[in-house]
């Protein structure tokens, strides 16, 4: 949980949003190989992968047969024939790769063990890495990767992020990590970017400010519900379009929404805590989290369409916790 | 509209007497049924050893190498992968702490994780079924997260000072664990008897508009940790009826037999305990009144009747999710078959042989006060795969 009386918390948020920050940012990564690689890919995505030419990547949502949202991803197109899939959730999306290759000449494999990655977000972030590259990351637009060396170590350079902020991402291989972390902070010190420690902070109040839900939060939701219209492509074929077609135009059952916490804190606020509109369950939270920029408790839920209006007035958990839903980004 | 075709469903334990006890009140009832099993055999350690230190000392050295035995690097990294723990968030101590959380939410202790860095977690209880047992139970916890956190530990040895500054147990309106890294905050490493100091930074104090009265699962019907992994309100249910017996009963155990001369003085002290235990629970006649509204008791069940005693271990073995069966339901006897390895072993990795000891002398000392002294409960085939409980007349010139 974050209050608004931590400073601690407050400091690393705002050095995110006014200077920079950075820190370990692993997740779990899936290299795709091979011919049909781009094919394959595109058919378990609804964005359009095989659109991406090298150097790009792309945000997308994987969904199940029913057009719901089973992962989201970024995929990366890092050579001519290879793509790396960041994800949470490798060892899933390996049995869903299972499921659907057939017959493509397409190979992937966990290689997150292999690979580590850094954050360095905030305004100043690209002051902060090109103290460190060999080539300057300016010209990186945003979801561009490239190869770079950090002195004498390899590394990828994807230019994105989970704050809303300019930001990179920095891939190295793991037996650099410790000298790669040992670059990134002396660097961040002589510019007073600190290394943000406390997960909440990066994970959930930077984020959520800007609307970025994780994959928990849009689960077994269609990308409509959850606002992401924007990523499906409907004119390719990829598994869940059926059901996905037949959703679009439709008013989906549940939204993922904004709320606004009224009371002070939200220490009775759990995930999965019950909304209630008039006293009658209407969805469910699915995070919360003090915002240190917008300086309100702020949270994602699951509401029912109906009740998923901005300005609807609800209470949320056994303490009838008022809240009012609004649009789900603030800044 | 056209009409239902059929009523909702709701899971429940259904008494003799057709009285539904709805899932989740069954699940509340039943561990704190866990707790006063508890309670019951911290008051023979305490007869056992007069000395506070010494005993508690005794019960966290033994849960803490209980603990280590038990959670292997192998069950610790399959938590790991089912809890989808990223890899963002480090394998260190701090696994510990997620585990500890979800097992606290398990078993209905609810409260939060008020921090969770790097550096410094603290969790906090609003409530705790286990709180009517004693301090001694609360020191145990500490060495039980030890070991949780020297287990995640890429060392082996973990790098935080734990502190239990707040006990419900100990009278406190919340219980508060923080640990904070020693290197970070200048602490030293600690002792048993150092689990109960104040940390180095402040707590925070969540008002009393803010509290919680139950754990998730009774309020949202799962379990849901911060990487959005959830347990169902049955998955913890049947979790804490294994796991909740074994690091309050089966544990302690182990270092409250050494605490006895010999088995026979442990024996001795054990049954007097749970006597006086049972003997107490209906002294008050509105415990009766309140016991057969409970179960949905009909009228014609008379004072005396041996099937308020035999419906009320039923209604246990059920909200405890012990398979058994009644052979036997009258006016003058009641048999309940259950298997004997289950009744033992309800997790069968630990399994807790003074369960029948314990419940042997508890009931038989309840059913005098709760029916009548003409009354006596016993369990035949101990040794047997299946045993029968029996409530049933006995006379016995030596009757305790």
């Amino acid at each position: 949980m974050l209050f608004k009386e931590d400073q601690a918390a407050r400091a690393q948020h705002q050095a995110v949003r006014e200077n920079a920050g950075w820190y370990l940012w692993t997740h779990d990564l899936v290299e795709v190989t091979g011919e049909d690689a781009a094919g394959f890919l595109d058919y378990l995505f609804v964005n359009h992968i095989k659109k991406a030419p090298v150097g790009r990547s792309k945000y997308t949502t994987m969904l199940d047969e029913q057009g719901r949202i089973i992962d989201d991803t970024i995929v990366m197109h890092m050579e001519e024939g290879k793509y790396w899939v960041s994800t949470l959730y490798a060892p899933q999306l390996i049995a869903w790769m299972d499921k659907h290759r057939g017959e493509r000449r397409a190979a992937y494999r966990d290689i997150t063990q292999e690979i580590r990655m850094f954050a360095v977000q905030g305004p100043n972030s690209l002051k902060l890495v090109d103290k460190l590259l060999e080539d300057s990351a300016g010209d990186l637009k945003r979801f561009q990767v490239k190869k770079d060396r950090a002195g004498h170590l390899e590394v990828w350079v994807h230019r994105s992020g989970f704050t809303g902020e300019l930001g990179y991402e920095l891939y190295c291989r793991t037996e650099d990590q410790e000298a790669l972390r040992g670059q990134i902070a002396q660097a961040a010190s002589e510019m007073g970017a600190p290394e943000l420690t406390i997960l909440e902070v990066y994970v959930r109040s930077l984020p959520m400010e800007k609307g970025f839900a994780l994959r928990q939060d849009m689960y077994g939701l269609t990308p409509y519900a959850c606002g992401l219209d924007w990523s499906v492509d409907l004119e390719k074929d990829f598994v869940g379009r059926e059901a996905l077609a037949q959703a679009a135009g439709q008013e989906p059952e549940y939204r993922l929404v904004g709320l606004e916490f009224q009371a002070e804190s939200y220490e009775d606020i759990a995930q999965k805590e019950i909304v209630y509109c008039r006293g009658v369950p209407c969805g469910f939270v699915r995070a919360a989290i003090y915002g240190y920029t917008v300086e309100k408790n702020i949270g994602f839920a699951v509401l029912k369409n109906r009740r998923a209006q901005p300005g609807t007035q609800v209470t949320v958990g056994s303490n009838h916790s008022p809240a009012i839903v609004v649009e789900k980004s603030w800044l | 509209m056209p009409l239902l075709d059929k009523l909702d469903e709701e899971k429940c334990v259904k008494t003799v007497w057709g009285k539904l006890i709805p899932e989740k009140e069954a699940y509340q009832y039943a561990t704190r049924q866990i707790a006063s099993f508890c309670a019951n055999l911290f008051q023979v350690m305490r007869i056992l050893e007069p000395d506070f230190e010494k005993r508690t000392s005794a019960i966290c050295e033994i849960s803490y190498m209980m603990n280590m035995a038990a959670s292997s690097d192998e069950y610790m990294a399959g938590f790991h992968d089912e809890w989808n723990i990223p890899e963002f968030c480090e394998k260190s101590s701090w696994l510990g702490g997620i585990f500890g959380d979800s097992g606290d939410e398990y078993e209905n202790m609810a409260g939060r994780v008020i921090q969770f860095t790097r550096d410094r977690v603290e969790k906090e209880l609003d409530t705790c079924p286990w709180d009517i047992v004693g301090a001694e139970l609360c020191n145990m916890t500490t060495a039980m997260f030890t070991a949780n956190f020297d287990l995640c530990s890429a060392s082996g040895e973990n790098e935080v000072a734990l502190n239990m500054c707040e006990a419900r147990g100990c009278g406190d309106c919340h219980c508060r664990v923080v640990a904070e890294r020693r290197d970070v905050y200048g602490q030293e490493k600690q002792g048993w008897m150092d689990h109960m100091n104040q940390p180095a930074m402040p707590v925070h104090d969540t008002p009393k508009e803010r509290r919680v009265r139950e754990g998730q699962v009774m309020r949202n019907g799962c379990y849901s940790q911060a990487f959005g992994e959830e347990k169902s309100m049955t998955w913890a249910y049947r979790w804490c009826m294994e796991k909740g017996w074994v690091w309050c009963v089966a544990f302690p155990l182990i270092a409250i037999r050494d605490m006895a001369e010999s088995e026979e003085e442990f024996e001795r002290i054990f049954k007097i305990v749970f006597s006086t235990a049972g003997k107490n629970a209906f002294i008050e006649p509105f415990a009766v009144e309140g016991l057969r509204s409970w179960l949905g008791v009909p009228r014609e069940i008379g004072d005396n009747d041996p099937r308020l005693m035999g419906g009320y271990i039923k209604n246990i073995l059920d909200t405890q999710l012990v398979p058994n069966e009644l052979e036997a339901f009258t006016q003058e006897e009641v048999r309940i078959r259950v298997d004997t390895e289950t009744f033992n072993g309800r997790f069968p990795m630990a399994p807790v042989e003074e369960l029948t000891l314990g419940y042997e002398t508890l009931w038989h000392n309840m059913v005098k006060t709760m029916v009548s002294t003409e009354w006596s409960c016993w369990f035949e085939g101990k040794d047997e795969d299946e045993m029968q409980i029996v409530v049933g007349r006995r006379i016995d010139k030596r009757m305790i």
